[in-house]
């Protein structure tokens, strides 16, 4: 190798370039004594590790244990981006039916801000069917057919508020606990407390469908203040899985492979200079790229799937739809990723046109998504991946009982509006007692008035399913510890197993 | 005189008190050393004793304002102060002794034998005040403990029962167990941190040196609560920083016994206290998932031992000595690199050998993990010829076939395994033959279906 040889070179004469006679003066004094005291001090050194370096200095993403016993290893998040109407899903109002159309009343306007429904808006009725499904008898509408005989499988929260009534910043709120810019998302945190089992794929890992990314941007999948390397990894189903993975055109594996295999030479000798852990880490991050090359198509590629799979979640291999991202999520907590997100785009029914109406829109919007996530359901607990997996589906709020009137005037469709004072949400799978239904709303579905939960108690929840107590787990940032919940968050209690 | 000096010499007595016992216990060594050399070695011996008196004295003094400023009680420090007095008068009487006599005095030996046990037991009464009266006894076996009449600290947490809660009294029944968990280890009789006794109703209403600590129905203003819910590193936050810190909602209740009226005998249901305050303290009849024995920690290097051959290895949680193993990164694991885990038998309780080269031969050794709790050999060779091995290993409860060729009569072997619950075995021939016959676990052969519905192609 020609051009290591000349880039070790090169680099041997910048580092004496910068030795001074002082720095060799130093040198010697530091290293004789340092010579003189090191059997003393690290006993009969093995020479390979001077410093005390722990594996996470060495390799960041490096599984740690929980503090507590945790139920689930895993987690697969599918954020339906956009706030799905819960009065049309799971929260059955009959009393909303007959109101139907009439004004809304006072007393529901009364001190309340909403996005776009300004004066005094008419209420709008369920447009969905609801039946009562499985022993637990949770209310689930017929916009979700499949779902309805998951009914048992999932425990429901039915009063979860916010207090953002605008996507990004309520999409930041639900998953990084701020409504502001900044914070570490959810999966960031759990993949730093956590690490990663797998070392050869990345342990957080994000899919995107609907033809859009989170109004949030990437900051909902973004690590903070915590290091960069537990940020989220947005990976494709269509295409290249991982942007800049590949190699590029002309550079063969091998090639790669010795171009990574020079740089670490570098970094070693480096490293060998200065003991900068921040060096091991880079060291190893290039290796981990390497190995995922390989890795990553591997297990985003779908088309070795049997048929029996393709025709239970519904998937096009090619495709980059919501049920391609659940078989993909399967896929990825099987070989030992530790947090899957899937954001889902489309769900901001106002009834500004047919894709946003309430009655129709919605209603498409439900069927792309019945199936694939109640496949993924059936899927994880048919391969027992449910015992120590995860699920959480919702939104990043809910949407009102009232009829749009954008700008003071009738819509053409049937629309909802942006509203955090309650709405749906649900949990399966490791550590969830399945079918709870746990919350109520009022007639309207427009407040929580039992059991009412919010983002904070959410994340504690999740938090002490994977070993976490939220009020422990914490970071040190710009000289004060930070948590994910701040200083709030209750746990759940009622829907632990 | 500057009033933080004595105070600040009393916080020398840990120090000082090695000094007369090097000294002494040298004093006495030479007089056993010496015998008949005893003229050559007089003037040493004297001086150790001239120097052990004087250090012992100091010991004294400074352990006499130790006691003074730091709310040790009399009763703990008594028996050790006087005998640490007596070591110092011993001392000096010795090296008088030894100063008038020419030759050796008659008897040296036994005296010099007396003083050494006096010092030894001095010692001993003042390691027992810091470190605590079972700071021996603690290390032993508990057998041990038993028999030498040890009691075991009472370290549990509160538990209240779920039906009849409202019967238990709020004081003896709730704060003073939570007292004792927290407090007791500095606030007892002996050891009067604050000059302030937590361990019973009586020293609570005492109060400790600011006085009552307790007013009537305010929790705000006593600071058995205030100082509870102060920052910990507030220098008045009760525990001090770095000590075990009781639970939020062992304060909540502390704060509703105060506003109740803090009385000692008024029952739980008579305060009528909110529910929820007391819900986080049922017994809950919850099983721990992972057996419960006593399984000695493996070393950290053990463990690096075990990475290093490739294994995911990692403890269930921190402190915990069970270890979870997975092949996930290492699938050319085969039947003969078993040995590598031999190290780490008793601790495995989660295995996860999915996707690896094994063979019905290794369930021979996985058998011998007397702790496994969860087995995965999905996507192997493993064709169920053994399956019956399993059988020994009594603390399996979920195991995983997925993908294998195991059939439903070899799962039979493992009908009436005393803990098995839940057997996956999706993509066999278990699962094909369609026969989830009736066994003692559940068995999940998985081809779980959405049947097509009519409103699946429906585009509104
Ligand atoms: C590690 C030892 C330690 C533990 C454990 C401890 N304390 Fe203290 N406590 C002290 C010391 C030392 C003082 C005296 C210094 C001071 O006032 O801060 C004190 C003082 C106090 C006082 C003030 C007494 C007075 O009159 O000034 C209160 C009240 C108190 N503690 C309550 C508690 C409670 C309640 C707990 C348990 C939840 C507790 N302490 C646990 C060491 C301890």
């Amino acid at each position: 190798m020609q051009n290591l040889d000349k880039m070790l070179a090169e680099f041997a004469q910048q580092k004496l370039e910068k030795q001074t006679r002082r720095h060799f003066l130093m040198d010697c004094v530091a290293k004789v004594g340092g010579l003189a005291m090191a059997p003393l001090m690290f006993g009969c050194g093995t020479g390979s590790s001077e410093l005390n370096l722990s594996q996470r200095d060495l390799n960041p993403l490096s599984p740690l244990p929980p503090p507590y016993g945790a139920k689930a290893k895993s987690i697969i998040y599918l954020h339906m981006a956009g706030a799905p109407s819960q009065l049309e899903l799971f929260d059955f109002k009959p009393e909303l039916a007959k109101y139907h159309n009439q004004p809304c009343p006072q007393s529901l306007l009364e001190g309340k801000k909403f996005a776009f429904i300004r004066g005094v808006p008419k209420m709008l009725g369920p447009q969905a069917n609801f039946s009562q499904h499985g022993e637990s008898g949770a209310w689930i509408s017929d916009y979700m057919p499949h779902f309805q005989k998951l009914a048992d499988e999932v425990s429901f929260l039915k009063a979860v508020h916010t207090d953002q009534f605008n996507h990004g910043p309520a999409q930041l709120l639900m998953q990084t606990g701020s409504a502001r810019l900044g914070r570490p998302s959810l999966g960031s945190w759990v993949t730093y407390g956590l690490g990663t089992e797998n070392q050869n794929l990345p342990g957080f890992v994000v899919l995107t469908s609907g033809g859009k990314t989170p109004d949030a941007g990437k900051s909902v999948w973004g690590s903070g203040f915590l290091p960069s390397v537990y940020q989220g990894v947005q990976c494709r189903s269509k295409g290249d899985p991982v942007l800049y993975l590949d190699d590029p055109e002309g550079m063969s594996r091998n090639l790669k492979k010795n171009v990574i295999d020079a740089i670490n030479t570098v970094n070693k000798e480096e490293f060998n200079a200065y003991g900068d852990p921040e060096i091991l880490a880079r060291i190893n991050q290039y290796e981990m790229a390497y190995r995922m090359q390989i890795e990553v198509p591997e297990v985003m590629n779908i088309t070795d799937e049997p048929e029996s799979i393709h025709q239970l979640y519904g998937t096009k291999p090619g495709a980059e739809s919501l049920a391609n991202n659940c078989l993909l999520a399967r896929k990825l907590v099987e070989k030992g990723v530790r947090f899957v997100q899937l954001y889902d785009w489309g769900w901001d029914t106002h009834g500004t046109d047919h894709d946003g109406s309430i009655d129709m829109g919605l209603r498409n919007k439900c069927r792309e998504m019945d199936r694939p996530v109640s496949a993924l359901l059936l899927d994880l607990k048919q391969r027992g991946l449910l015992e120590d997996t995860l699920v959480v589906w919702g939104g990043e709020f809910g949407r009102t009982p009232m009829q749009e009137n954008r700008e003071g005037k009738t819509q053409s469709f049937l629309g909802r509006d942006h509203h955090g004072d309650a709405f749906t949400m649900w949990m399966a799978g490791g550590g969830i007692k399945p079918g709870v239904t746990y919350g109520r709303t009022d007639d309207f579905g427009f407040s929580g008035i039992e059991d009412k939960v919010s983002v904070h108690d959410i994340h504690a929840t999740i938090l002490h399913l994977m070993g976490f107590d939220h009020e422990q787990f914490t970071y040190e940032f710009q000289g004060r510890p930070f948590r994910l919940t701040d200083v709030e968050g209750e746990l759940i209690n009622k829907i632990l197993a | 005189m500057i009033d933080f000096i004595l105070p600040l010499f009393g916080r020398f007595h840990p120090i000082l008190v090695h000094l007369p016992i090097g000294f002494l216990v040298f004093g006495v060594i030479l007089i056993f050393w010496s015998a008949e050399k005893y003229a050559i070695y007089s003037p040493i011996i004297k001086l150790a004793f001239l120097l052990g008196g004087i250090s012992a004295g100091l010991a004294s003094i400074s352990g006499f304002m130790q006691f003074q400023y730091e709310g040790y009680g009399w009763d703990t420090v008594q028996l050790h102060l006087i005998l640490g007095i007596f070591t110092t008068f011993l001392s000096f009487g010795l090296w008088y002794h030894l100063q008038k006599s020419a030759v050796s005095p008659p008897r040296l030996k036994i005296k010099g034998a007396l003083l050494l046990a006096i010092l030894t037991l001095t010692g001993h009464l003042g390691g027992n005040i810091t470190h605590g009266e079972n700071y021996f006894t603690e290390v032993l076996p508990p057998a041990l403990q038993a028999f030498l009449g040890g009691e075991a600290s009472s370290n549990e947490p509160l538990e209240l029962p779920a039906d009849n809660w409202e019967e238990v009294e709020f004081f003896t029944g709730a704060i003073q167990p939570i007292l004792d968990q927290n407090c007791k280890s500095c606030h007892n009789p002996k050891k009067l941190k604050g000059e302030l006794d937590l361990s019973s109703f009586k020293g609570i209403h005492k109060g400790g040196e600011n006085g009552a600590i307790l007013e009537n129905g305010n929790a705000r203003e006593s600071s058995l609560f205030a100082r509870l819910i102060l920052p910990e590193d507030h220098d008045d936050h009760m525990p001090p920083k770095d000590k075990r810190q009781p639970r939020k909602e062992e304060i909540e209740l502390i704060k509703a016994w105060i506003e109740s009226g803090s009385a000692e005998h008024a029952t739980l249901g008579e305060t009528s206290i909110q529910l929820s305050l007391v819900e986080p303290f049922f017994k809950k009849d919850e099983k721990p998932f992972y057996p419960v024995v006593a399984v000695p920690t493996l070393a950290e290097d053990s463990i690096s031992i075990l990475r290093g051959s490739g294994f995911f290895a990692e403890v269930v949680k921190t402190d915990s000595p069970f270890l979870k193993i997975s092949c996930i990164n290492f699938p050319a694991f085969s039947d003969s690199d078993w040995s590598l885990l031999a190290s780490a038998k008793e601790q495995i309780v989660y295995l996860d050998l999915t996707g690896t080269k094994i063979t019905d031969a290794i369930l021979e050794q996985v058998s011998s993990l007397p702790n496994l709790t969860v087995l995965k050999l999905n996507q192997t060779f493993i064709e169920g010829k053994n399956l019956d091995k399993l059988n020994q290993s009594n603390n399996l409860k979920l195991l995983y076939l997925n993908e294998t060729k195991v059939n439903s009569g070899q799962l039979k072997a493992l009908d009436k395994h005393p803990r098995l619950e839940k057997v996956f075995a999706f993509d066999t021939p278990a699962a094909d033959s369609g026969t989830s016959s009736q066994f003692s676990f559940h068995l999940e052969t998985g081809n779980l279906s959405l049947p097509p519905l009519p409103t699946d192609t429906i585009v509104y």
